[in-house]
């Protein structure tokens, strides 16, 4: 019994990581309809930033979080001007993006590995390898930490959007372009908003990444198959969905670790893409799929 | 004096073939007009032109003496002329409260927009009933119903529709109609696009028949209706013997 609540409080202090990895990919999804192939590595870049700010001035990542949250918005919106804006109009633009945005993970793959070499890294606060004991349960504080401040984070925005008026714009556009725009909703800068908030996002997931699991660059292609999972679970754009499913599968994940070893623990995300693909392809909260 | 007029427009899709070839409409204050006319005639290309979602070539569009050619849509809504189109252009994942905040968008006044709502819940008794519940969950007559109580908001001069009756069942469309009837007896000017002819006509006050994209008639509603051969080209009826 002491088991099974041990793992699923592991399970649930990740799930809230992995929601706030995930909330950024499916806001700029829902919003802009651009699948982010790159918001791990720029999570990753996240990661870098609270990483060096530790080593290089002991500064603690859960401070350095908003530091990389800023970075990681002003990258969105110089990405956002300089590429999405212009192809926006293409007809064939989600499935456009798939390629860029492949592309723009590597180069940043590349650009990190040749600034910061392919070694492991993880930033090491007292809070990273200590743990509080409740009974016999034990809760490391680190992934304790980097729940709780997702949670806090994906709460803010939740009540962002659905309380103000920017909020409204948001949702507004997510779910029927054409009528927020009749209604006086400029959309375009509802885009490049929410892309800059999803990449700020991805940036506050790194700094809380980095004290969780070690890092080096190329990690971030293990990160998107887990993501996407979580996406497609959830419901393609459904932040809500995202969510739920973040929590479900890492807490899936951990049973799966315990029982039968860490290598299928890691499977369980790709099973669950499969399975989900297969037998409810619109995910939890997502729209039916129109019969074209 | 008309309040909109529409002059010689030309318009189409992207850069596709012109759908309008010289559509021309009067639009008088307070009356309800409706433009019919067969399939691919140019009826919903001429609201969406006069509403700026589409550019228009040449001819004119002015609302009040103004000109509205190259106005975007939030544009032209801002000088009191809303569109619904056909999609009815609601928030499925929206209550249906905040659909009707979302109809206020653009006015700064926060109080005087939930005021408004507020009035509008007062006439329509089914949107406060369903006021939490979300858009897209509701019948389609109810859904046609909010979003042309929606427009209401920003009390507009001119409300624009585009087939509000389509894929509604014949005890709702009169429904409908009725809140038509109710916006114009308010002052709003109305225009509707309705592939059900007869009925557009018998509710409407000045009827416009379109075909290929130009102005073939235009006249007072039972003009319309009574003209053998706009009854026999355009409203289904047969041949007399």
């Amino acid at each position: 019994m002491a088991d099974i609540l041990q793992i699923l409080i592991l399970g649930l202090a990740l799930g809230g990581v992995y929601a706030l990895m995930g909330a950024g990919l499916s806001l700029v999804f829902g919003v802009m309809r651009i699948v982010n192939l790159a918001h791990p590595s720029l999570i990753m870049m996240g990661a870098y930033v609270a990483f060096w700010g530790f080593r290089l001035y002991g500064i603690d990542p859960i401070v350095m979080l908003p530091v990389a949250m800023v970075i990681l918005a002003a990258t969105g919106v110089l990405l956002y001007k300089l590429v999405f804006e212009r192809e926006a109009k293409s007809a064939k633009y989600s499935e456009m993006t798939v390629l860029l945005t492949f592309a723009f993970a590597m180069v940043f793959e590349g650009a990190l590995a040749t600034a910061f070499t392919n070694t492991q890294r993880v930033t090491t606060p007292d809070y990273a390898v200590d743990a509080i004991f409740i009974g016999n349960v034990f809760i490391p504080l680190g992934q304790l930490y980097a729940g709780i401040v997702s949670l806090v984070l994906i709460g803010a925005l939740a009540l962002y959007l659905k309380y103000s008026r920017f909020g409204y714009a948001i949702r507004a556009t997510t779910q029927n372009r054409e009528a927020a725009e009749l209604l006086g909703v400029n959309v375009n800068f509802v885009g490049l908003v929410s892309f800059a908030i999803g990449l700020a996002l991805a940036g506050a997931a790194g700094a809380l990444v980095s004290f969780v699991f070690s890092f080096f660059p190329s990690k971030h292609w293990e990160w998107i198959a887990i993501l996407m999972s979580l996406v497609v679970l959830g419901g393609m754009g459904s932040i809500l969905g995202t969510v739920v499913a973040a929590y479900i599968l890492s807490v899936v994940a951990a049973f799966v670790g315990f029982f039968f070893g860490a290598t299928l623990s890691t499977l369980t995300f790709f099973v669950a893409l499969f399975v989900v693909l297969l037998v409810r392809p619109q995910g939890l909260f997502g729209e039916k799929p129109e019969l074209a | 004096m008309s309040l909109l007029t529409v002059k010689n427009v030309v318009a189409g899709y992207g850069d596709g073939p012109a759908i309008l070839n010289g559509a021309s409409v009067d639009v008088q204050p307070g009356k309800v007009h409706c433009i019919i006319g067969p399939n691919g005639a140019g009826k919903s290309t001429l609201l969406k032109a006069i509403c700026g979602m589409l550019k228009i070539r040449s001819g004119e569009v002015t609302f009040k003496g103004e000109s509205l050619k190259g106005l975007r849509p939030d544009q032209v809504l801002r000088k009191g002329i809303c569109f619904v189109p056909q999609e009815r252009a609601l928030f499925p994942k929206m209550t249906v409260r905040e659909n009707l905040r979302m109809g206020g968008f653009s006015m700064t006044d926060k109080r005087l927009l939930e005021k408004r709502i507020d009035e509008i819940e007062e006439r329509f008794p089914i949107l406060k009933e369903r006021r939490d519940q979300h858009a897209g969950t509701m019948s389609g007559g109810q859904q046609q119903t909010l979003s042309m109580a929606r427009t209401m908001i920003l009390r507009p001069e001119i409300v624009m529709l585009d087939e509000p009756s389509l894929g509604l069942a014949p005890k709702i469309v009169q429904e409908i109609f009725d809140i038509i009837r109710v916006m114009a007896a308010d002052g709003i000017t109305i225009l509707i696009v309705e592939q059900n002819a007869l009925m557009g006509l018998r509710c409407a006050d000045w009827g416009v028949v379109l075909d290929l994209g130009r102005t073939l008639f235009e006249g007072p509603a039972e003009e319309v209706l009574a003209d053998p051969r706009i009854r026999e080209a355009y409203l289904g009826a047969k041949k007399a013997a």
